[in-house]
């Protein structure tokens, strides 16, 4: 697993830098303090507070998203330290990823938005893999400091209160760091694409045509629409975060639950649910990296629509005449 | 019966989300499933567009859980 999440990781050399940067910026934003809250048993809702440096109260998710970012930092640039024409092992895993990611966006967003903005998403998606995963392996959340007696019959599901490690996106400041990281990003692809009339307009104005007394209510009808989807606009950060968060919060509690179901079963039952986590960290990953790029492209279409439009009529017409085949 | 309801307590808000939001998921999935059948050479696009709009449903029952307030 460890050697796996080695490679796991993003870039050619092009995109790396800002990549990293990017790293760097999650990485500080989710220094803010703990989200207040608290519950007996269970994970949780709070990550506990491991040390203070100076002022910064550094708390268990920070650390693992610190050493997430610096394995993937890391593996990456091991892995493209000797470029070679035809790729070999660890460069070989880092451009097939990228590439297919690449390639994975530009079908959704249209080459030339893909082009712009893949340093974010591509990040985002394999930042958001890395600790979802590293959040299950062993030790993650069970090696740590308790203030609870063990308590002989049930040695599996001895509650550890402190952990040296959590989930990073097990903490709401983690994902809500990435979700208003994307926020202000889309904010500034939508000005750059549209302008801030443009802008505007795509959000307030009428579209389509439309005569006399009708062309006026229509100006009322989408102001009106307008507002709602300026409600909804500003809704996306929280229910990205949330729905994240949630995810994996769910995820491990889930996991702690199931260790104690049964004492003695404790070792055997959380398997399946290991196996449908990794499957859940793959699904938020693609999720979060999905819904944030068609966010962008909705809001970018405007100018690219004829381009767009080319590539979907490939796409289209491809399908159709294979579903005409049949 | 009334009196039984009246003894309700605890989350049902958000039982209710999840119930809403499994049936939700459920109609995604089968009329995904559907049209995959019905074009195949379409799938990737349909698998997008499903795991979005399911993304999206199932965004419901986060809010219930953690903007709701429970009693």
């Amino acid at each position: 697993m460890i050697a796996l999440l080695h490679r796991r990781s993003t870039s050619t050399a092009g995109n790396a830098a800002r990549i990293f940067a990017l790293v760097f910026v999650f990485v500080f934003v989710t220094s803010g303090q703990a989200f207040a809250g608290g519950e007996g048993g269970g994970l949780p809702p709070d990550a506990p507070v491991l040390f203070n440096i100076g002022p910064l109260p550094v708390n268990n998710s920070m650390v693992v998203t610190w050493i997430v970012a610096a394995v993937v930092i890391i593996g990456v640039q091991r892995a493209m330290r000797r470029k070679q024409e035809v790729p070999l092992g660890g460069q070989n895993f880092v451009e097939w990823l990228v590439d297919g990611l690449h390639g994975f966006l530009s079908q959704i967003m249209g080459r030339d938005l893909a082009k712009n903005t893949f340093w974010f998403f591509g990040t985002i998606f394999l930042f958001i893999l890395a600790t979802n995963w590293a959040a299950l392996l062993p030790g993650v959340g069970t090696i740590g400091f308790s203030s609870q007696e063990v308590e002989g019959s049930r040695v599996f599901t001895h509650h550890v209160e402190k952990p040296l490690f959590r989930g990073a996106n097990a903490d709401l400041n983690m994902t809500s760091a990435m979700a208003v990281t994307f926020f202000f990003w889309w904010v500034i692809w939508a000005l750059k694409s549209n302008g801030p009339v443009g802008f505007f307009k795509h959000i307030f104005a009428p579209k389509g045509k439309s005569e006399g007394v009708m062309k006026v209510m229509m100006i009322v009808i989408f102001a009106i629409v307008g507002v709602l989807e300026v409600v909804s606009i500003l809704f996306r950060p929280v229910s990205l975060s949330f729905r994240l968060y949630g995810n994996v919060y769910a995820g491990e509690t889930m996991l702690e639950s199931m260790q104690g179901l049964v004492p003695w079963l404790g070792w055997l039952i959380p398997v399946p649910f290991y196996f449908m986590e990794l499957l859940v960290g793959l699904v938020q990953a693609l999720v979060f990296m999905l819904l944030t790029s068609v966010f962008t492209l909705l809001i970018c279409e405007h100018h690219e629509e004829h381009r767009h439009d080319e590539h979907g009529d490939d796409h289209g017409h491809g399908g159709e005449k294979k579903a005409d085949a049949h | 019966m009334l009196s039984i309801l009246a003894q309700l307590t605890g989350n049902l808000h958000i039982g209710l989300a999840a119930l809403g939001a499994a049936i939700g998921v459920g109609i995604i999935g089968m009329k995904a499933a559907e049209a995959t059948g019905r074009n195949p050479g379409a799938a990737g696009d349909i698998r997008n567009i499903a795991i979005i709009l399911a993304a999206l449903v199932e965004g419901i029952v986060f809010f219930a859980i953690f903007l709701a307030k429970g009693q």
